[in-house]
């Protein structure tokens, strides 16, 4: 008899958290409705997608291969670059403002770059030295971009002609579509017999070396998917900002916020990097604006405080046993 | 009443949300060897990392010459002189022999004594004194587990809990090795003992005790364990048992 | 040819520094596993500490060191247990990055608003002072730097082997676990470790003042090539650390002078790359090291 009680409360959950999803993705779909498409709030709520869809990217690569990713920040930025290029080359013959087709190969050539280098880290190095890889291939990109010539404008960047401008609108929502679209994929893919199949092999070693190229060739999946979603991102910063260049998007920003967001809001949850984003985004967008040029000075004390105080993160709080040591 | 050198107290135990050990009580009398068997898995290692420290006791108590160790720092119990050797030995592999030792005298009350407890050492296991500059990781079996054993003896200790010291030797070198734990036990040195070689660790203890999924379930005489059918059975092999009739 | 040699002499002063802050990040990873990336911009605070000692109290440079080394003894220790001491009990490596890269973040912010984000250097009477050997220019300032920096690498050296701290130290590195059943305080071990590394990073900035210029964001360009240079050496190696370092100082030089500035940087990187890929445990490094 407990069984069936319990089968229909999980049932019940199901049907609650799905309402509960719908209502969110309502609410958040309608605040250009009732809040001024152009006001901070909405551009608060902006760069909280972003940062969503780019730590669905990292927390889909910290959770299916175990590796720490710190090259976030060059795949966001292939895909700024690349949108850039095509439209001042005028590459697609399409739309010149805001076409989904170049943002889909913006996220393509991040793709490609994941691979590239995926193959050789995720097969050779573990760890520590998968990290390190990762950002060594950031830096080896910042160089080529920086010494781009006329193709990248090195460190002043490319501009973008502005004309295309209609209004917050567009952007809001075509972030919303696709933080929720990363996170589905992450979710989707997370939960999967390969995803939790793959979580069990991440934790032995062993079982992990037997297995060695079908794992590889799902881990350079991921990495890849994971990239894709942050050069999809980059593209739409690219379209928002209408300036591309080092500063703006290889800034070390994206790479670490993210993995704050994802551990803020607890790691390796699916919720967990959207409470995170939206409390990040806050501290940073207002700190921004209120305390200017001292913001990153209380970026870096509160990522401090967070992670002395808050390693579980938000969701980790409420099942905090007490700790070992 | 004998001196009961340490005391277990219905302690219970958790790795997170896993309860590994539930009410176990033993006792160790001062001066003797202590057996604690069980199949694997049972909780013996749980045990000797509560007791040293390495994990929390969520009830009961741990009693050390009266002394309440509860929830003390390992450093603060290897102060009082109770010293786990871990499973597997757990060497520094990249030190030396010598730097190994030099590290079971650690603790501030154990300096005064290095030398006198380094001769000691290199007299109860010669071989160490042969290889006492050469990397831990580089020795053999038999000679890791005599170093793990001679760190103990650095650390001055009242107590020695070892953990399965026999594995993975061959059988001369566990023969030597049960020789050599009872001769630390006649130097005065009071030993918990925990093995999967039931056999050996049940002839030389004055004291054992039974462990089945985190629980004690039978304790007595070394000498009477050995003898009874149960444990045999199931943890020493049918051909040791006489079929009656 | 007398040219080229001038690089690789200046690439072996430079690199060495690279080595001095390696060292540091070795040991703060090899013990804790954190990877600190804060290392550069501590570096750089430092040289703001001499260039400010120097400029506003007239100390010479190399005075000031043994103050500013005490000093950045007891920061060490003031990070670990301020900062990292939980991150490191957890074993907690992307919480303690990200506490490290927070420190970065700060210390930049900081150094950018109260000094300004103008490049210095200290600049000294003897500043100017060179050698000429075998047509060589060899700078008195550099050769000091030099001179530091192998002092440093023997003495941290010397104290891993011949110490008991030391020796704790090392066990640490390899089984912290183990190492309290020997009664070994890890928090202790640590605090000496980070106070090693730190103090370090206050004789890299001391170098880097007297012999070249430094802005505040400086900070991460070196920590990373002072992780490269940790990775050529292979972690937990000192000796390996300070050659890792002047072998990255001959290549970042050496490329410099062949094929322009910019581009030594990508072959620095690309160097690392295959380093990480072929010979993660150092180029020095044995078949079968603790990572």
């Amino acid at each position: 008899m407990k069984d069936r009680i319990d089968t229909y409360i999980k049932k019940d959950k199901r049907k609650i958290s799905i309402i509960i999803i719908a209502l969110v993705i309502i609410a958040f779909g309608t605040v250009p409705f009732y809040s001024d498409v152009d006001s901070f709030f909405s551009y608060y709520l902006f760069i909280c997608f972003l940062y969503i869809i780019l730590a669905q990217g990292w927390n889909l690569v910290a959770g299916y291969t175990g590796q720490i990713s710190l090259g976030t920040h060059a795949f966001f930025a292939l895909g700024a670059y690349t949108t850039a290029i095509i439209w001042l080359h005028d590459v697609t013959k399409t739309w010149y403002y805001f076409d989904p087709l170049v943002m889909v190969l913006s996220g393509l050539v991040s793709a490609i770059f994941a691979i590239i280098i995926g193959i050789p880290l995720l097969s050779r190095l573990r760890g520590d030295y998968f990290s390190f890889g990762t950002l060594a291939a950031a830096e080896v990109l910042r160089i080529l971009i920086l010494r781009g010539g006329k193709f990248t404008e090195g460190a002043m960047g490319l501009r973008l002609p502005g004309e295309g401008f209609t209004g917050m609108g567009i952007y809001y929502w075509t972030a919303l579509l696709l933080a929720i679209l990363a996170t589905a994929v992450v979710y989707f893919i997370t939960r999967s017999r390969i995803g939790l199949a793959l979580k069990a092999i991440n934790e032995d070693e062993i079982s992990a070396a037997s297995h060695g190229i079908y794992i590889l060739k799902y881990k350079v999946s991921a990495f890849a998917i994971g990239a894709f979603l942050m050069g999809v991102c980059g593209s739409l910063f690219a379209y928002y900002l209408f300036i591309v260049s080092p500063p703006a998007v290889m800034n070390l920003n994206w790479m670490f916020l993210p993995m704050l967001i994802c551990i803020l809001g607890g790691n390796g949850t699916i919720l967990g990097p959207i409470i995170g984003a939206l409390i990040v985004g806050a501290l940073f967008s207002y700190a921004d604006v209120y305390v200017g040029q001292t913001h990153p000075m209380l970026s870096g004390i509160i990522i401090i405080l967070v992670m002395k105080f808050m390693p579980t993160g938000i969701m980790g709080l409420k099942d905090r046993i007490s700790p070992r040591r | 009443m004998a001196n009961q050198l340490l005391e277990v107290k219905g302690i219970d135990v958790s790795y997170g949300d896993i309860h590994v050990l539930w009410d176990v009580s033993l006792q160790v009398e001062e001066g003797t060897i202590v057996a604690l068997v069980g199949a694997n898995g049972a909780g013996k290692t749980t045990l000797l990392k509560t007791i040293s420290g390495l994990l929390r006791v969520r009830k009961g108590e741990i009693l050390f010459s009266g002394e309440n160790l509860h929830n003390f720092k390992p450093q603060e119990i290897v102060d009082r002189g109770v010293i786990h050797v871990p499973e597997g030995r757990r060497l520094f592999a990249s030190l030396t022999v010598k730097e190994n030792l030099r590290l079971g005298a650690y603790i501030p009350r154990t300096r005064p004594f290095f030398a006198e407890s380094l001769e000691r050492v290199f007299s109860l296991f010669p071989v160490l004194k042969n290889r006492k500059d050469q990397k831990a990781g580089t020795l053999s079996g038999g000679e890791q587990q005599m170093l793990a054993i001679g760190r103990a003896v650095m650390a001055h200790p009242k107590l020695v809990m070892l953990d399965e010291p026999s594995l993975g030797l061959s059988p001369i070198l566990v023969k030597t090795i049960f020789e050599l734990i009872r001769t630390l036990n006649e130097q005065k040195i009071t030993i918990l003992l925990v093995e999967q070689n039931v056999n050996q660790a049940l002839k030389i203890a004055h004291q054992a005790y039974v462990m089945k999924t985190g629980k004690i379930v039978m304790c007595g005489r070394g000498c009477d364990l050995l003898a009874d059918e149960e444990v045999r059975k199931a943890y020493i092999g049918e051909r040791a048992t006489k079929r009656k009739g | 040819m007398e040219f080229i040699t001038q690089v690789v002499i200046n690439g072996i002063l430079f690199g060495s520094m690279y080595g001095v802050a390696a060292i540091g990040l070795s040991l703060i990873f090899g013990t804790m596993r954190i990877v600190f990336i804060a290392q550069g911009s501590v570096i750089v605070l430092f040289a703001y500490c001499c260039f400010w000692l120097f400029s506003l109290l007239g100390i010479d440079p190399y005075l000031s060191l043994i103050p500013i080394i005490l000093v950045s003894l007891l920061l060490g220790a003031g990070f670990y247990y301020g900062l990292f001491k939980e991150a490191a009990a957890l074993k907690d490596r992307i919480g303690s990055l990200l506490i490290a890269v927070g420190l970065m973040f700060f210390l930049e912010n900081f150094m950018t608003v109260v000094w300004s984000p103008n490049p210095r250097a200290v600049v000294t009477s003897y500043g100017f002072v060179v050698f000429h050997l075998f047509g060589i220019n060899l700078t008195l300032t550099r050769l000091i730097g030099l001179l530091l920096a192998l002092l440093a690498t023997v003495g941290v050296a010397t104290f891993l082997r011949k110490t008991l701290i030391g020796t704790a130290v090392r066990a640490t590195s390899e089984d912290v676990e183990a190492s309290t059943l020997m009664g070994i305080n890890p928090n202790r071990v640590n605090a000496v470790t980070f106070a090693i590394g730190i103090g370090l990073a206050a004789l890299a900035g001391t170098t880097l003042a007297t012999t070249y210029s430094f802005d505040p964001i400086y900070g991460f360009d070196f920590a990373i090539k002072a992780l490269v240079a940790l990775t050529l050496g292979g972690i937990g190696r000192v000796y390996g650390a300070l050659l890792g370092g002047i072998l990255l100082g001959l290549i970042e030089l050496l490329g410099t002078y062949f094929v322009g500035a910019g581009w030594a940087q990508a072959i620095v990187f690309a160097v690392f790359l295959l380093a990480l890929t072929f010979r993660p445990y150092g180029i020095f490094g044995g078949a079968s090291e603790k990572v």
